[in-house]
């Protein structure tokens, strides 16, 4: 009796199961050729990239999956792998860990055309990176702040995760850029040593693993070791806001010269008060809408968007108080799309 | 208490050992944070801590940080509900989702692993979905209700104490009156060591294994209002991620068996403080954030077994006496 | 009688602490010879194939196999030599197949991997032995019991056990299913098998055994060949012991009703429903061999467990019984069999049991506890009950079991409740414990609560009881007054021997 029970509810929760599905998957079949773009994760930045892509894939008459993984590497295998599945005509990535996802990368490539954008993997078979150099945005952090602080001073930086090459890429240039280095994106400073020169003492780089609270957490863990700190660097989208924060706490702005990344809105009002000084911004809309675009084209047969450098430059650019007001019109004009 | 020493002890080192190798730690400054964080997360480790004791467990803790951290911002800004009302509303969300807990742990039997890990699943699932994947924030309204987080009490110089470790001191102190001065909580000790003998006593284990999930989510909930006004920045896929796991660490830590009817309130404060203690050590020692877990896992390692071994030591002792009068 | 025997066991002795479980037992199984043996509860027969089948080794004694001499040190090397125990409760496994079970631990397997067709075949073979005919993949969970007792038979036999021990094998059988397995016994028993066959069901006994071994304080008692095998032989040696006056009662009268239990109909119940009365001040014996279902009855007079239908009343109230505490409510305690699962909370100190069952009324505003309640309390139950031992913050699991078993009676009195069950209330507690149990009952009874008595030990029941109920197959089937309380009464009642109608009987039937 309880067999049967249980086994009319396999069959109730198993029927539900394929109505559902069949209800997700049910929007208008044509002929329009499908991509994917894959993220490396879920934040703001990603549903701004993803208006982006919508819009091309409007605009050059194609479908487009845009996938978001929860977990890192191991979510973009799921998804790339369902999107092969498919048969997709194109995919686009970020890949969240470029020199162990080789074999990952490889497979796309064999079975349609890969390209990165966001963060690349030159190792790859890609056919074009989409974005911009993230060595250079960086130095170009950097470059706020020797502006801000001329006379030098101690730095920290803050960093949700290293090993992923745009991460590295970024925290490289501020550093390269601090210490007056030459231009050359293939040095990495090991993380727990002090970097200095006669100006410049970059005293630690605190990873926080994506935990906003701990991101807080170590940002004043920073200010109670080093009480002589000059200023402080923000390399993920969330770290800014969490440093103006804690340092708004500690009752410590005026002291602290403060420098992000990216566009969270916490930290573009912070840079109209004149509490962060400026903030380099990349253009997410412009990942997506390249990508869909690049890959629309490769879809029915046209190679000739590949530039010859294999490498399409969406430059990352510098906001400061002075830019502010034309650079948020721009991005409302994005988002009210 | 005597179960307290091996966790105290533990708490002391690790105080003395950052404080000589750093004089910073001292600083009234960065003893406020780690008061802070510590209120913080001792406020989810005693919800935790309820749960524990009747021998089940909650994993659904960091979820339910999350969806609360993704609705209060939500309803009172973008929708613009009015304080009392977007509490009210998070009070009878919350009080559902306990009681969802608890009947399923009780009436359908189902293990309380499961019935929270698909909590875990469900509520972060529903948070993602509410705030589309976007980050949500008070901005820079709301700095009043924010100080129930960031506040302090001034009590000397600089040094004050931070809201948020008031209200876990206070919750502690009503929370070790509920299970040591109650009915109620004689019966969630009773049934956590024996719950057949405790139905055979007239309790209605059901209806109070459904009170702890209760208080579980409760104070998850609560937690989560201080944390999302604290970050002030809930990005709902990662905000509160591994909390159940600090939580049922620290409760562990002060002293609660999860094989049920053991746990003491205060040692459970005690235990979120050693956790919270060592992330700032870690911190401002400089020592590389790699090697963070494994410290922390070290730490409860060698405070459970302390305290493993001074019981056993106690109750050879407590042997010896009663066999030689 | 010249010829070797399969087993020959002589002078067995086992000893526990504080009884001798078996004084030197000797005991012969001819090839293909069925012996049955039978005693009270806790006469030794458990204790004696345990023995056998290697789960105890014996204080003292041999046991030879074939003239070989034999020591079994587990059940593995008593199997392997061909002895085969077949529990009252089964040990098949019920989420695999019937042919898994017959060879779990021994499949026929190539390296490593199970030989499905060698499987199947094999276990078809045995299954056919034992009648069974079922598909052998069919997973045990979905036969009914009285199969699930012959596969148990098949996996002896697969095993090549050349003595079967079967430990009350019809106890949870029906009539029919039962008819089918003496079948196969005998039909084994024409191969050359031979069975040991415990049980306290004379009247199965008698059709089955060639002859019957009885045993009373693990000694043996008497021994009969299947001519002489008659009922009341069986119960005279069953019985034959002096029985010691354990405990003078001072009776009173008893006063008027306080529960009534009326029609009621259990899960387990066969033939007849169940009606009886509690009087105020009176005990009332609740006797029955082990499985007859006293302790069922008692579960659910406690709200522990359902009953199908029937009425309880108390204190002329109709009750409903859907929960211990709702049992509580209504005047009902129940001192469980099991002390250390239900009756107390072992990790806990001696107040808390004590004040744990009456909280629910004894407190202050906001459901504080009530410190000075509890401390009168715990000061009153340590002095009136005697409980030795007690210390503040010491769990009870250092008390000794009488001491224990104190403080759960304890618990109760502390309510007053109109109704007490108690089961099996002395059970593993030394002499003195009894002796000062059975004076609280006593006292108890004497201050007009009702007293519902479940023991095993006939003494008990005999020098407590007012009045006896005696119950067999899960329903009443006898009513003894204090003044015809025998041993003999009582077990011929118990085993079926005679029947004595209770006044009020009622058949299924009407009562549905």
């Amino acid at each position: 009796m309880l067999q049967r029970a249980s086994h009319y509810v396999h069959c109730v929760v198993i029927g539900f199961l394929v109505l559902f599905l069949a209800a997700c998957g049910s929007s208008d079949e044509a002929d329009r050729p499908e991509v994917g773009f894959v993220t490396n994760g879920i934040a703001s930045f990603w549903v701004i990239a993803d208006r982006g892509a919508n819009t091309a894939a409007e605009e050059f008459d194609v479908e487009v999956s845009v996938m978001m993984p929860p977990d890192g590497p191991a979510g973009q295998s799921r998804m790339v792998e369902s999107l092969l599945a498919r048969g997709v005509d194109g995919i686009a990535i970020s890949p969240s860990d470029p020199v162990n996802q080789a074999g990952l990368l490889d497979e796309i490539a064999q079975n349609t055309y890969l390209i990165t954008h966001d963060s690349d993997a030159p190792e790859s078979q890609r056919l074009v990176y989409v974005g911009m150099d993230n060595y250079e945005a960086g130095r170009m952090c950097g470059q706020l702040l020797k502006e801000a602080m001329p006379e030098g001073g101690e730095v920290v930086l803050f960093i949700g995760l290293l090993g992923q090459l745009n991460a590295d890429l970024r925290r490289q240039g501020v550093i390269d850029e601090l210490m007056d280095r030459s231009h050359d994106n293939s040095r990495r400073d090991p993380v727990d040593q002090v970097i200095a020169n006669e100006r410049y003492t970059i005293l630690d780089t605190r990873v926080d693993q994506f935990d906003f609270a701990r991101a807080k957490g170590q940002v004043e863990d920073a200010l109670a070791r080093y009480p002589e700190l000059d200023a402080m660097v923000g390399l993920f989208v969330y770290n800014p806001p969490q440093i103006l924060e804690a340092v708004r706490e500690a009752g410590k702005l005026n002291e602290i010269t403060i420098v992000g990344f990216d566009e969270d809105a916490a930290t573009l009002q912070a840079i109209r008060d004149g509490e962060i000084v400026g903030t380099v911004v990349q253009n997410p809309y412009r990942y997506g809408y390249e990508s869909v675009r690049v890959l629309a084209s490769l879809a029915r047969g046209d190679q000739s968007v590949i530039p010859e450098n294999q490498f399409i430059d969406i430059p990352a650019r510098r906001i400061t108080v002075d830019n502010i007001d034309v650079f948020e019109a721009e991005l409302e004009d994005i988002i009210g799309n | 208490m005597k179960k307290l020493f091996g966790i105290l002890g533990v708490l002391v080192a690790v105080f003395v050992l950052t404080a000589i190798l750093e004089p910073n730690f001292l600083t009234a400054y960065n003893l406020q944070n780690t008061l802070r964080w510590t209120g913080l997360f001792g406020i989810i480790s005693i919800g935790a801590a309820f749960v524990i004791i009747t021998g089940g467990i909650d994993l659904s803790t960091g979820s339910v940080i999350a969806l609360v951290g993704v609705l209060v911002p939500m309803l009172l800004v973008d929708v613009g509900m009015s304080l009392v009302l977007v509490l009210l509303i998070l009070f009878g969300i919350l009080l559902t989702m306990g009681i969802f807990h608890g009947v399923l742990v009780t009436k359908l039997n189902l293990q309380p692993f499961v019935v929270t890990l698909c909590g875990l699943l469900i509520y972060r699932g529903l948070a993602r979905w509410l705030a589309g994947d976007q980050t949500q924030g008070f901005g820079s309204a709301f700095d009043g209700l924010r100080q129930l987080a960031i506040g302090r009490i001034p009590i000397a110089g600089d040094f004050g104490l931070p809201i948020p470790f008031v209200i876990l001191i206070v919750l502690a102190f009503l929370s070790a009156g509920f299970l040591h001065g109650t009915v109620w909580g004689r019966y969630l000790l009773a049934l956590g060591h024996n719950e057949e003998a405790a139905r055979f006593s007239g309790i209605n284990t059901s209806r109070m294994i459904t009170v702890a999930y209760v208080i579980g989510v409760m104070t998850a909930g609560f937690g989560g209002l201080l944390f999302s006004l604290d970050v002030n920045s809930i990005q709902p896929a990662v905000h509160g991620n591994f909390y159940e796991l600090y939580a049922i660490a620290a409760a562990v830590l002060g002293g609660c068996s999860l094989r049920g009817g053991e746990g003491s309130i205060f040692g459970v404060v005690i235990g979120a403080a050693v956790l919270r203690l060592l992330y700032n050590a870690i911190n401002i020692l400089g020592i590389p954030t790699q090697l963070e877990f494994a410290i922390i896992g070290t730490v409860i390692l060698v405070g459970v077994s302390t305290d493993e071994i001074v019981r056993r030591l106690a109750a050879r002792h407590e042997l010896k006496t009663t066999r030689d009068t | 009688m010249g010829e070797i025997p399969l087993l020959e066991v002589q002078g067995i002795t086992k000893r526990f602490p504080g009884t001798l479980a078996l004084d030197s037992v000797d005991l012969r199984v001819g090839y293909g010879e069925v012996v049955a043996v039978i005693g009270e509860n806790g006469a030794g027969k458990s204790t004696l194939m345990n023995i056998l089948a290697g789960v105890l080794l014996p204080d003292e004694g041999t046991i030879h196999l074939d003239g070989q001499v034999q020591a079994f040190a587990s059940v593995k090397q008593a199997h392997a030599a061909g002895i085969a125990l077949i529990h009252q409760e089964l040990s098949l496994l019920p989420n695999l197949s019937v042919a898994a079970n017959l060879y779990l631990g021994r499949e026929p397997a190539r390296a490593g991997w199970i030989n499905k067709r060698t499987l199947r075949t094999q276990a078809l073979k045995y299954l056919e032995r034992v009648g069974l005919k079922c598909d052998p993949q069919t997973l045990v969970a979905a036969l009914p019991i009285g199969q699930r007792q012959l596969v148990e038979v098949a996996r002896a036999l697969a095993s090549n056990a050349r003595l079967l021990i079967m430990d009350e094998p019809t106890s949870s059988l029906a009539e029919e299913e039962a008819e089918v397995l003496f079948g196969v016994i005998r039909e084994l028993q024409e191969r050359g098998v031979s069975v040991l066959y415990v049980s306290h069901r004379l009247r199965e006994v008698m059709s089955i055994a060639d002859r019957v071994v009885v045993l009373r304080d693990g000694r043996i008692t008497g021994r009969l060949a299947q001519e002489s095998v008659t009922r009341d032989e069986m119960v005279r040696c069953m019985i034959g012991r002096k029985v010691n006056r354990i405990y003078t009662r001072k009776r009173n009268e008893p006063g008027p009703v306080v529960m009534r239990v009326e029609g009621l109909v259990t899960r387990s119940t066969k033939k007849r429903s169940l009606s009886f009365c509690l009087h105020e001040g009176e005990i009332v014996g609740l006797a029955g061999l082990v499985g007859s279902g006293r302790t069922e009855l008692l579960r659910i007079l406690f709200g522990v467990d359902m009953p199908k239908s029937g009425l309880v009343t108390v204190a002329g109230r109709p009750v409903e019984l859907k929960s211990p505490h709702h049992a509580i409510a209504a005047g009902i305690a129940l001192v469980p069999e099991d002390r250390a699962k239900q009756g107390l909370i072992l990790d806990m100190s001696t107040q808390p049991n004590l004040s744990l069952g009456a909280l629910y009324r004894h407190y202050l505003g906001w459901k504080l506890l009530d410190r000075t309640w509890e401390n009168s309390v715990t000061k009153g139950m340590v002095g009136q009950l005697n409980i030795q031992g007690v210390q503040a913050g010491k769990p009870t699991r250092h008390l000794s079991g009488g001491n224990q078993q104190k403080v759960v009676l304890g618990k109760w009195l502390t309510l007053h409740p109109h109704v007490l069950l108690l089961d099996e209330p002395t059970r593993g507690i030394d002499v003195g414990a009894k002796q000062e149990t059975y004076k609280a009952i006593d006292e108890l009874a004497a201050r007009g609560m009702a007293i519902l008595l479940v023991s095993s030990e006939s003494d008990e029941i005999i020098a407590l009881s007012d009045r006896v109920l005696v119950m067999q197959d899960h329903t009443i089937v006898g009513e003894l007054d204090h003044t015809e309380l025998t041993e003999k009464a009582l077990m011929q009642l118990a085993t079926g021997t005679v029947h004595k109608s209770p006044t009020e009987e009622e058949s299924i039937g009407e009562a549905a």
